[in-house]
């Protein structure tokens, strides 16, 4: 979990995903989330889960790395596909497809979307301290973030997590943990005198950008829509099913034209 | 990894909801309990505590996806009410960073969010029993006590996960047999799971992480007694 690179991808990029709106972004996760959960259909979630890779590539960041990145549940998923093995690869397959579809769709949106803009539109739906502790906590993870490693390297310097010495090392290490909880809650009281200097009364407020549906919002939404459409009409007709290796065909197919074309524009 | 985080599309649909509805009907206590102290003097220190929970979430303590997650130091400091709203919002961070299920936030905040509660409790508790001067043993034992019961509800979790929804809740009558026969129904997919074999997988993996996680509370809540003890000790019980 790679907070840092994350929030670096978010601001940096320059494909049609970063140009397009949140609410928009937001739209085509629900879409593709909805579409991971309702088919337990093993060849339509591969499928899923390539034309989500092809739009990694789309996005012009570093592909194996959103990849990896989004690769962390696998472990937890990998624990309920044992407890499902029965001899058969197939349901075991669908709850990790499942697990690395959902996670690399949220990954995809993350990596697109700079965290206020996300933050903005989850606002209405949340309690006021919520949204406000979603702001504060991602500005102090930065922080936290460059004291961690600090410590961690002081720790190192001065001997404090040394080879073989498990005990010793887990006791300096929790001390550190110790010292950024302090430093942390004392950077939380400055940080609040700070707020009520610049006039906090208990709302942080922020502004989004304004501007109206452009292309790039018609296009994310559609991909959704058409990953969704498809996705119903297989749990609606089972005969669609069987074009369940067809659209795994299709997605491999953009996958490497994507691929061939990204290879060709650097 | 002293916890184990429930991915999307695993568990079936009524049991989702019931998390979310859970989380939010303890949410709406914790803030209504949290309205009573100066709220807005809170969020700073929520967001710290916060953030240092993901941050340490980013620190692999073995190669095998182990990390600590603080939750029974977040209920220890910050209350189990705050400590619940911190957790909520860990989670939904963490989600967004594909790591544990969007759908199932609510879940995982029961699950985790009932890790700060029973610690701050369990620490309480054994403080009176064992002694103010054995902070370190008081704080270790919560967490590991906490982080056994928490895991036994995520057994329960996916355990109730293979029940028929209609039976729990009493409707009977007429089932079409031909559709729960149907293969393609999310509610289906953890019917197969062996509880046995779940239970044991995750007891064997998760025991090293909860002695870790033991061991790292004790020595954080001793440090922080000694360097701040107006951080644990005095209003906050």
């Amino acid at each position: 979990m790679d907070v840092a690179i994350i929030d670096y991808y978010a601001n940096h990029g320059t494909s049609f995903l970063h140009k397009a709106k949140a609410v928009s972004k937001i739209v085509f996760t629900a879409l593709v989330i909805a579409s991971i959960i309702l088919t337990n259909e093993f060849y339509m979630l591969l499928g899923i889960y390539i034309a989500l890779v092809t739009i990694a590539v789309w996005t012009k960041l570093p592909v194996s790395r959103i990849i990896s990145i989004a690769a962390y549940p696998a472990i937890f998923a990998l624990i309920f596909a044992f407890a499902v093995w029965n001899g058969s690869w197939v349901k075991a397959g669908v709850i990790m497809l499942k697990a690395l579809s959902a996670a690399l769709t949220m990954v995809l949106l993350i990596v697109t979307t700079p965290y206020p803009d996300m933050f903005n539109v989850l606002r209405p739906f949340l309690p006021r301290v919520i949204a406000e502790g979603l702001f504060v906590t991602y500005r102090s993870v930065f922080i936290l973030l460059e004291l961690t490693d600090e410590l961690i390297k002081g720790l190192k310097v001065r001997g404090g997590l040394t080879r073989r010495k498990y005990l010793k090392n887990i006791k300096n290490f929790s001390s550190g943990i110790g010292l950024l909880l302090v430093k942390g809650f004392d950077y939380s009281e400055k940080f609040y005198g700070m707020m009520n200097i610049r006039g906090y009364g208990g709302r942080i407020t922020t502004q989004g950008a304004k501007t109206s549906i452009n292309r790039n919002d018609v296009l994310a939404i559609s991909i959704g829509l058409l990953i969704f459409v498809i996705t119903i009409s297989t749990i609606i007709d089972k005969r669609f099913l069987e074009f369940g290796v067809y659209i795994m065909a299709c997605s491999v197919v953009a996958l490497v034209m994507s691929s061939i074309y990204q290879q060709f524009q650097n | 990894m002293s916890h184990l985080h429930i991915p999307d599309g695993v568990l079936p649909g009524w049991l989702v909801m019931t998390g979310w509805l859970l989380t939010a009907l303890i949410l709406a206590f914790s803030i209504y309990r949290t309205r009573s102290t100066e709220l807005k003097r809170k969020v700073p220190l929520i967001g710290i505590i916060s953030a240092l929970m993901i941050v340490c979430m980013t620190i692999p303590i073995v190669p095998i996806a182990y990390h600590i997650n603080l939750s029974v130091i977040a209920g220890i400091i910050l209350g189990p009410a705050v400590a619940f709203i911190s957790i909520f919002i860990v989670d939904l961070i963490i989600a967004m960073f594909g790591h544990g299920g969007i759908t199932v936030v609510g879940l995982n905040t029961v699950v985790i969010g009932a890790e700060a509660f029973i610690g701050f409790y369990l620490f309480q508790l054994f403080l009176v029993i064992i002694g103010r001067d054995s902070i370190m043993w008081s704080s270790g034992l919560a967490a590991v006590i906490a982080l056994i019961i928490s895991t036994s509800i995520l057994v329960g979790v996916v355990y109730m996960s293979q029940i028929n929804p209609e039976i729990v809740i009493g409707i009977e009558g007429d089932h079409p047999t031909e559709v729960t026969s149907e293969a393609n129904i999310p509610d289906q997919l953890t019917k197969g799971i062996n509880i046995k074999s779940f239970a044991k997988t995750i007891l064997i993996l998760l025991g090293i992480g909860w002695l870790l996680e033991g061991i790292i509370t004790a020595f954080v809540i001793k440090y922080v007694s000694r360097v701040r003890p107006d951080l644990i000790l005095p209003q906050r019980t």
